[in-house]
């Protein structure tokens, strides 16, 4: 990963340079010095290009003489209507134009120091490799990037402007690292191991056990993991961040982490069954939330609870027909053992809010394939029994580019998940499939705001995005991250 | 249909003690309130009868043979639809009901009459009735204080009621009664309420470049038909469009379904139903807002003749049309049908409807239609709409990914996307996203709204407002669309 500093603008002496250009406009400050210092080259190649500076255009010159290995000249669309996800995506596509260089200047001076540090939050978030099991790689395809400028006429201001995001990007790191991780090394055990890493940002970090959790009368989430050979955790990540005197009650976050998901005694299909890793990515979100949180000392009280498990077929599995009754007294018909995640969710929603009496609930899981059949990829699916703070995860996501579509609530669905034996089923049936999950989750939520992410759809990405390599995609850490900073901080 | 009475309550009441057992006396009852009648009250407390909106109590031997009725909270006109209908469902087996409503505003008692006439629905054409005990009362009587002051209220309610049970007819009937011909002659007979109608086949559509309908419908023995029905309204406007899918019977064509419950596939032209009953309901109550429905009729059947994955259409619009799934039929020939009606009336807005995918189930349940489009203030008047008459609907988006999947290698675009691309194993695609988007490409620039109405086209099991089977959703709706929404400037 690239380190990236602030600098005075100045030509480089060797390298790549980066020119961000807006639609029309002429050459100015760094690009006009890198124009005189080339004897024109920068000119007669961008017009040979057809470069105009359009948002998401780019061309590379190479050796366009000054000593520089290349320019590349990333267009930014129209100058007034750059805002921040423009720069943050002009940043991702400098970051892939320039990796094979050691040394690059993003010529940011003709930005505001605060879209420079978002050309350079862009620019991280792009960076994000997960290398650690490549033991045989070539040199040739790695990156080489290993020190970036970001040349802003304001450079003190842009490098302070960059410092939260910074934190926030390393939550984002932390959850793509958990995400990516495979099954046989990320077990519930030591996912809660790695959630003890945040302790050094100040974050007190209680694990719980499967002793605890059958004292406390988990049945739900025990029933799940019964049949895995590794014991299943669970992790309450807190932070108290608010100032003293203006203290108010705790918001929380609560994360789906299902390790591994073969479905249980009703497995699977063979075909992609390997993506069920990143069932844990509700949870890995939560995680790297809280790093982002305390990583920027948010003024807040948040706190963050993991339900890890594992979902395995075998003798002491649970059984389709099972019943289990919940933390909360209330008793499951366990009709499909794949349905596991809102079973997961149930205990540890009631738990927290028990223990700690949140003014409100978001809840993260990769839930439902009928998710993906409702809306694809681009979007989560949003449910909540509380509009404004629907409007509040809605608005966030949007600022951030993690956008969410409210989906609906209600009797007639509550209905399809009627058991004949106990207080509930665990599914619907195919119809309104993620509609249903959501009101079984609802079941458990007691009289509190609440709202229910469904990230099955973009918790992974099979395809590069500017800010987000394909892969573990980090969906809701800036999302949330980004609602607490506009509507529960001081 | 049924041919409502309406009669002053005191001449009610004496025939409905003239007729004895045989008569049954349906009186609404507001939630939380007891009957004015202390036997009925005690009988009502007796059974713990709340008068929930739905909810209706036999009483036998109370002033013969009573029915209380449950309106809620008796203000809404669907609380009292609701009653209406309940009550007439637990009518069934009497001779005569008399529906008293004579102390309800003339819209009440319209609504009480007509949830009681929705509910009285059969389809007896194709077998001996008399066998039958489900037989709703032959005669029915709105008790009111005074019939004249009801009698408006009651035109436009039956001018729905007809448009609904027209449909109903329409979707219920099998797919060797009702084909593309046959189906064209049932329209053309909507002549006598002053529609103008045209069929538009064979070499005519050929002609017309129509090559989508023309292909769907070509392995048939039927062949497609293209049915435009215009009201002509009270004002110089430009039209209210309504555009409808009809496959007559869906086997999927070459692509072919399962055997499985393709039986069902006989409603596989609910919308192009729905579209001519909301237009026979704008005649029949007078309507000044100019409206067209076009209707594509066309039977996807197996054939010599039919049209194959691979096959490339030349549409309508111009545009080329890669075939990957004959089963993906229906956006086929609206493709055709949205087209030709956006370039021939220019319409004000232009709403489709269609029983499209199996994917808008997996999303929305069979409790709500999806509703996707282009115009944000017309989707928000459809929600409106549906709301107030029992037809619920769910916005959905089309993102730049759905328009992304179906770009076509050798066409300028694909029908869908192809089967198994999705994620986790490729089960799951967004298809009713997808397939909006595919629409959109042939709706022009004007307004338009697409409902996805599969799931909702048949009740599973008998409400209030319908026995079990064809629902007719999307009649009221449009009737009620056009009532708030286009004849405001008449």
């Amino acid at each position: 990963m690239p380190d990236i500093t602030f600098v005075k603008p100045a030509l480089p002496r060797g390298g790549a340079l980066v020119l961000l250009l807006a639609e029309g406009a002429a050459l100015a400050g760094l690009a006009k010095a890198a124009e005189e210092a080339t004897g024109g080259a920068v000119s007669r190649g961008l017009e040979a290009a057809k470069f105009k500076g359009a948002k998401g255009q780019s061309c590379t010159l190479w050796a366009p003489g000054a000593g520089l290995q290349k320019i590349v000249a990333i267009g930014l669309g129209k100058a007034d209507a750059l805002d921040t996800q423009g720069a943050e995506n002009a940043g991702g596509t400098a970051l892939t134009a320039v990796q094979q260089e050691r040394d690059a200047l993003i010529a940011a001076d003709g930005l505001t120091p605060a879209l420079a540090a978002s050309c350079a939050m862009g620019l991280r978030l792009r960076s994000y490799r997960f290398d650690r099991y490549r033991t045989t790689e070539k040199e040739d395809d790695k990156p080489k990037l290993e020190r970036v400028g970001i040349a802003s006429a304001e450079a003190a201001k842009a490098k302070a402007a960059f410092a939260p995001m910074q934190a926030v990007a390393d939550g984002v790191f932390l959850t793509r690292d958990l995400v990516s991780e495979p099954p046989n090394v990320l077990t519930p055990a030591e996912m809660a191991e790695r959630c003890k890493a945040l302790e050094k940002l100040g974050v007190e970090v209680e694990i719980m056990g499967p002793r605890e959790m059958k004292r406390l009368g988990f049945g739900a989430l025990l029933g799940v993991a019964q049949g895995s050979a590794q014991e299943p955790r669970v992790v309450t990540m807190k932070w108290m961040g608010a100032p003293k005197g203006k203290k108010q009650k705790p918001v929380a976050f609560i994360g789906k982490g299902v390790t591994f998901d073969t479905g249980g005694i009703s497995i699977k299909p063979a075909g992609g069954m390997e993506d069920m890793k990143w069932d844990m990515a509700g949870a890995g979100t939560v995680i790297g939330l809280m790093a982002a949180l305390a990583g920027r000392k948010a003024k807040a009280d948040v706190i963050g609870m993991v339900g890890l498990v594992e979902n395995m077929p075998s003798a002491t599995a649970q059984r389709p027909g099972d019943v289990v009754k919940s933390y909360s007294g209330q008793t499951v018909e366990v009709i499909n053992t794949d349905a596991e995640g809102r079973l997961v969710l149930a205990d540890v929603m009631w738990y927290c809010q028990e223990k700690y009496d949140p003014r409100f609930m978001v809840d993260l899981a990769t839930l439902t394939g009928a998710i993906i059949i409702a809306l694809g990829h681009e979007r989560a699916g949003l449910f909540s029994n509380d509009d404004t703070l629907a409007t509040h995860v809605k608005e966030a996501g949007s600022a951030v580019g993690e956008k969410a579509w409210r989906m609906p609530l209600g009797d007639a669905y509550d209905k399809q998940i009627k058991s004949d034996i106990a207080d509930m089923k665990n599914v619907g049936g195919r119809p309104g499939g993620s509609i249903t999950a959501a009101q079984f989750i609802q079941r458990f939520v007691n009289g509190k705001p609440w709202a229910h992410l469904d990230i099955a759809g973009t918790a992974w990405s099979s395809k590069d995005a500017p800010t987000v390599p394909k892969g573990a995609t980090a969906y809701g850490v800036r999302m949330l991250d980004r609602m607490v900073a506009d509507h529960y901080e001081g | 249909m049924v041919k409502l009475i309406l009669q002053r309550s005191t001449e009610a009441l004496r025939r409905h003690k003239a007729r004895g057992a045989e008569s049954a006396l349906i009186l609404p009852l507001v939630e939380g309130n007891a009957p004015d009648d202390p036997a009925l009250a005690a009988a009502a407390k007796a059974a713990r009868f709340t008068g929930k909106a739905g909810e209706a109590l036999c009483l036998p031997g109370r002033h013969g043979f009573t029915i209380l009725a449950g309106i809620g909270a008796g203000a809404a006109i669907s609380d009292w639809e609701a009653g209406g209908g309940a009550g007439m469902a637990a009518a069934a087996d009497r001779a005569q009901a008399i529906l008293l409503a004579d102390s309800a505003t003339p819209e009440q008692a319209a609504g009480f009459a007509a949830g009681a006439l929705l509910n009285a629905w059969r389809f007896n054409v194709l077998r001996d009735a008399s066998k039958n005990k489900d037989a709703p009362p032959a005669r029915v009587t709105l008790a009111v204080a005074s019939p004249t002051k009801v009698e408006p209220a009651w035109v436009r309610a039956e001018a729905m009621l007809r448009g609904v049970l027209f449909a109903r007819d329409l979707v219920v009937e099998p797919g060797n009664r009702l084909n593309p011909a046959s189906f064209a002659e049932r329209l053309s007979a909507l002549k006598e309420f002053g529609l103008k109608v045209e069929v538009l086949e064979g070499k005519r559509l050929m002609a017309l470049g129509m090559g989508a309908l023309c292909a769907v419908g070509g392995g048939a023995v039927h062949g497609p038909r293209l049915v435009v029905l215009r009201w002509p309204g009270k004002v110089k406007a430009a039209q209210v469009a309504f555009v409808g899918k009809g496959i007559c019977f869906d086997t999927g064509g070459i692509s072919i379904k399962p055997a499985a419950g393709m039986e069902d596939m006989r409603a596989d032209m609910a919308g192009a139903a729905a579209a001519a009953g909301a237009i026979l309901a704008l005649a029949l109550r007078q309507s000044p807002a100019p409206a067209v429905a076009v209707l594509a009729l066309a039977e996807n059947a197996i054939g010599a003749a039919s049209y194959r994955p691979g096959d490339i259409l030349r549409s309508y619009s111009g545009k080329t049309i890669e075939v990957l799934d004959t089963d993906a039929e229906g956006r086929l020939i609206l493709a055709d049908a949205l087209a030709y009606t956006a370039a021939r009336f220019k319409p004000r807005a232009m709403i489709d409807l269609a029983t499209l995918t199996g994917s808008i189930i997996t999303a929305l349940g069979h409790h709500r239609a999806g509703v996707f489009g282009n115009d944000e203030a017309l989707s928000a008047a459809l929600m409106a709409a549906g709301e107030a008459v029992a037809e619920p609907l769910w916005p959905m988006p089309i993102d730049d990914e759905h328009r992304e999947v179906l770009k076509s290698d050798i066409a300028d675009l694909r029908q869908c996307a192809p089967a198994g691309s999705g994620a986790w194993g490729g089960r799951f695609l967004s298809d009713a996203c997808h397939a909006a988007a595919f629409l959109r490409e042939f709706a022009g620039s004007g307004a338009w709204a697409h409902l996805d109405i599969a799931g909702v086209e048949t009740r599973e099991a008998a409400a209030p407002l319908g026995p079990k089977g064809p629902s007719g959703f999307g009649v009221r709706l449009l009737d009620h669309l056009v009532a708030m929404r286009f004849e405001g400037d008449a």
